[in-house]
């Protein structure tokens, strides 16, 4: 093995130190924001047997809507579907601001996506599973939801909104 | 610094990397998540007496909410704890004891005595399986809403509406695991499984394992 030293040009030599320092600082803050934040990704939380999700009563997307659960405090569960006319129900939701709310999202057909504009909510919706994400919104406005995954010929108008009201 | 002490920092970080990535992937160790605390309360339980969250330390302490007036079809909660209570012998729990709390969000109607009297009708072991109510109905929506989040409404004509649900909560007050609608796995089957990796996790957590479990956390290695 040669013991003579590579010559590496300055730009070059720079470049590398930049783009180590680059994946060591977005480690560094991925490992923050996971441990240090507790930040989590949606990651889907039960499975659910999709056939029934949306007709058994004892499931909470038969009657799906937004449940106060304590002042301030809401569970909004979710169905997206794709089957008779590409929608969410419920379609729209109102909150007062200063709410947060738990959005618990599960299909009974196919695969469709859930995205709260001008949150950092966004997610995918995955039939037989159910997603969850918590969102506080601290500022009155309407906030559509929309899909983000394309689920068939009506994916174009598959869209909610919320209204956060002052 | 010579090459060779670089050559073993570069092992040693690497072993480090590897074996961090394994515990991961391989997960030799499940835990259930610290989710939150469980909110202090005081109840009046089927006896008259006093139920509070002090007495339940050092308890595993299944929540269920549910009320006696519930009309059929009604989801019945009382049905799983049943099959728990009959299959907790199939769970090595070592000397830690596992009490059910049905907590009644109807207190108007279900005053001790009827909660004693459907207790009676379920079956139930009033060692361990406690029917509790307050009176103070807002304390209560706050306890169960807040609290336990578990959303529950009276509609005004004597029906609730009601998310069925289960909530664990581990001996220290923790709430460790929630069951809010029908999954795949039965219920009972679940919540056996997750008393048996919390027994699991009291017990082996010391010295040293503490550390393995603590990494459990830190990984996320939750117990499905």
């Amino acid at each position: 093995m040669s013991t003579q030293k590579m010559h590496i040009d300055r730009y070059e030599r720079n470049w590398m130190i930049v783009s180590a320092v680059l994946l060591v600082l977005f480690a560094s803050a991925v490992s923050v924001a996971a441990f240090g934040m507790g930040i989590q990704v949606p990651a889907p939380e039960q499975r659910v047997n999709p056939n029934t999700v949306a007709t058994d009563p004892n499931s909470p997307w038969s009657n799906p809507g937004l449940r106060e659960v304590a002042p301030g405090k809401y569970d909004a569960y979710i169905l997206a579907h794709a089957i008779p006319n590409w929608e969410y129900l419920p379609k729209e939701i109102s909150v007062p601001v200063g709410s947060t709310v738990s959005f618990y999202v599960t299909s009974p057909d196919v695969q469709h996506g859930f995205k709260v504009q001008n949150t950092n909510a966004n997610f995918m919706v995955i039939p037989g599973q159910v997603s969850k994400l918590t969102v506080t919104f601290d500022e009155p406005g309407t906030y559509n939801y929309i899909c983000t995954e394309y689920c068939g010929s009506g994916h174009g108008v598959m869209y909610g909104a919320i209204t956060v009201t002052p | 610094m010579s090459k060779t002490s670089f050559n073993i920092i570069y092992v040693i970080a690497g072993i480090f990397v590897l074996s961090a990535t394994a515990f991961k992937v391989f997960q030799p160790i499940q835990v259930l998540p610290r989710m939150r605390l469980a909110p202090a309360y005081q109840f009046i339980n089927q006896d008259g007496q006093a139920l509070t969250s002090e007495t339940l330390r050092g308890h595993f302490a299944l929540y269920s909410f549910t009320y006696t007036h519930c009309p059929e079809p009604c989801y019945n909660s009382s049905d799983t704890i049943q099959e728990i209570q009959s299959r907790l012998g199939e769970v090595n729990l070592g000397s830690i004891p596992v009490s059910f709390v049905s907590i009644s969000v109807d207190p108007d109607r279900d005053t001790p005595e009827v909660l004693k009297e459907y207790g009676e009708a379920q079956n139930a072991d009033f060692t361990q399986w406690y029917f509790a109510t307050t009176s103070n109905k807002s304390l209560l929506k706050t306890i169960v809403g807040a609290g336990f989040e578990t959303y529950y409404e009276d509609k005004g004509n004597g029906e609730f509406a009601l998310d069925p649900g289960f909530v664990l909560v581990d001996g220290w007050g923790i709430i460790r695991s929630e069951y809010r609608y029908t999954t795949e796995v039965s219920d009972a089957d679940r919540i056996l499984r997750h008393l048996g990796v919390l027994a699991e996790e009291v017990q082996n957590s010391t010295g040293s394992a503490k550390l393995a479990y603590e990494a459990a956390h830190l990984f996320l290695c939750y117990a499905p």
